[in-house]
């Protein structure tokens, strides 16, 4: 359909130039917010980027309130969105970058459709501290579930802290975001569905209705753990995640 | 009115279930001290009436909230033998005004904290372990509507405590980050860590116990310190059950009588 095809363009556009695009005039099904999102993902592709896994939104229930959805979405990672552990960012080529800390799966095992917490589990690798950089193309952050969905979950970027044994307990894991040295965000992994893991099942039922699965070597962000914290230039960031470790990163501008 | 006229008004509040305006304004602006007057003349007189007290509680741990209370410091609450809670109990309907529950780590001393210039290293062997707390906080004052000099003339708005039945040492988990996760009816709504009590809750600890130390009430082996809550507090009632877990330390429970 060209109009979903001149919507991803748009959205592919507004994620190159970093400038910020009006919400969609007319609301998309799910359905077709999902083709934009596959559509915009080909645009990045097609300039050579390689999918590495998917990224979960809404995963707390006090999000999908504030949203007025009962349900999760989902977004694709590419390997163009990886950011060094302990690199740096540049803020002028994103719109409004906020980030967000979260725990990271890395599977060694392909999931698609229902599965249990056990199976989803039993083909984790390793687990990992992460943070994922969130900016919506829209302006003000401002949109609808759909809007959203089509923006490709506001993915891009993700900085991965070291990959830890599979078989740490992440239920409640305490996680501090400091900025400059200060606290800024403190949670508990339990905020992401009450277990993280079971994002990367809900990730397994979601992509599966879009015809896809996960794959082996694919990384999932199961969620954010907390609000979602605004960046400036000139920042140091830096994520602790209880028994698995430190992750971090800086901003400049230009 | 004197500091005894607003410890009385506070006392009959907690007795009669009836909340009260504000005190503040009773009392010189920005006075602490005044404020402590005020709660200590209760302690005097429930000590007096035979209230046994087994320990403390910090309030204001969060950087947050002391900023919204425009304070740059913790206060502090006495805790009395009949403030205990077992672990699940379930609180009598009416005991007490506008309960909220706290997610903390109470710490349980052996040994006697005397001087107010104690060291970081000597609070921390003065700590026999640490168990999980569910504070219940109350306010006497209508519809929690309190400043600092409310709260703190109020015994920092304390009502009851539950502690889990696991004793663990300090040594095994980690106190600053130690994640923190309360169902309110099996729901999770409250998360937080450890680093949300003042970095970390054996700072809160320090400055307890040099603070106890300074104004004639030292710690000692045997007490219950409640050190602050790792996350937001949760309000609850009739019929409605909270339980908190704190990673490497358990869970507790507590619920309110339908």
């Amino acid at each position: 359909m060209p109009e979903l095809a001149s919507i991803a363009a748009r959205l592919d556009e507004a994620a190159v130039t970093a400038r910020a695009v009006a919400q969609l005039p007319e609301p998309l099904s799910l359905d077709n917010a999902y083709a934009v999102q596959a559509a915009l993902l080909q645009c990045r592709y097609d300039r050579g980027e390689r999918r590495i896994g998917v990224k979960m939104g809404f995963t707390s229930r006090a999000k999908m309130a504030q949203m007025g959805v009962d349900e999760m979405i989902w977004g694709r990672l590419t390997d163009g969105m990886l950011v060094e552990d302990g690199g740096d960012i540049d803020i002028a080529r994103y719109v409004h970058p906020r980030a967000e800390p979260e725990i990271a799966f890395l599977l060694k095992a392909p999931l698609a459709g229902k599965v249990s917490m056990t199976e989803a589990m039993a083909a984790v690798a390793a687990v990992a501290p992460a943070i994922e950089i969130i900016d919506s193309r829209y302006e003000n952050f401002r949109f609808s579930l759909t809007d959203v969905v089509a923006d490709n979950s506001s993915s891009s970027g993700v900085v991965l802290g070291p990959w830890c044994d599979p078989a740490t307990d992440v239920a409640n894991l305490g996680m501090v975001v400091e900025i400059d040295g200060r606290p800024a965000l403190i949670g508990s992994s339990a905020a992401i569905l009450g277990h993280p893991a079971r994002s990367l099942v809900a990730a397994a039922r979601l992509v599966a209705l879009r015809g896809e699965r996960l794959e082996a070597g694919d990384i999932v962000l199961a969620g954010a753990a907390t609000a979602a914290e605004a960046l400036k230039p000139g920042q140091r960031l830096r994520l602790s995640v209880e028994r698995l470790g430190a992750v971090g990163f800086r901003t400049r501008m230009g | 009115m004197t500091a005894a006229d607003i410890a009385l008004s506070l006392r009959t509040a907690q007795e009669t279930g009836q909340p009260i305006a504000p005190i503040r304004d009773l009392l010189p602006a920005g006075d602490l001290d005044a404020a402590y007057a005020v709660q200590d003349a209760n302690t005097a007189h429930w000590i007096d009436a035979g209230r046994r007290l087994v320990g403390r509680k910090i309030g204001l741990t969060s950087v947050a909230v002391q900023k919204q209370l425009g304070v740059d410091q913790p206060d502090y609450g006495m805790l009395f033998a009949d403030m205990e809670l077992l672990d699940g109990a379930e609180i009598a309907a009416g005991r007490l005004i506008q309960p909220k529950g706290e997610a903390e780590v109470a710490f349980v001393l052996e040994r006697d904290l005397p001087r107010p210039d104690s060291t970081f290293t000597e609070v921390l062997g003065a700590v026999a372990y640490a168990l999980p707390a569910i504070e219940v906080v109350d306010s006497r004052i209508a519809a929690w509507d309190i400043r600092i000099l409310d709260t703190i003339a109020d015994n920092a708005s304390s009502g009851l405590y539950a502690l889990g039945s696991t004793p663990v040492a300090i040594d095994r988990f980690d106190l600053r980050l130690c994640g923190m996760v309360m169902e309110k009816n099996g729901e999770p709504v409250s998360f937080g860590a450890g680093a949300a009590c003042l970095g970390n809750p054996l700072n809160a600890l320090v400055w307890l116990a040099r603070r106890m130390a300074a104004v004639g009430r030292p710690l000692a082996a045997g007490d219950v310190v409640l050190s602050g809550a790792l996350g937001p507090m949760v309000a609850f009632g009739p019929g409605d059950r909270l339980e908190a877990r704190i990673n490497g330390l358990g869970s507790v429970r507590v619920a309110c009588a339908a």
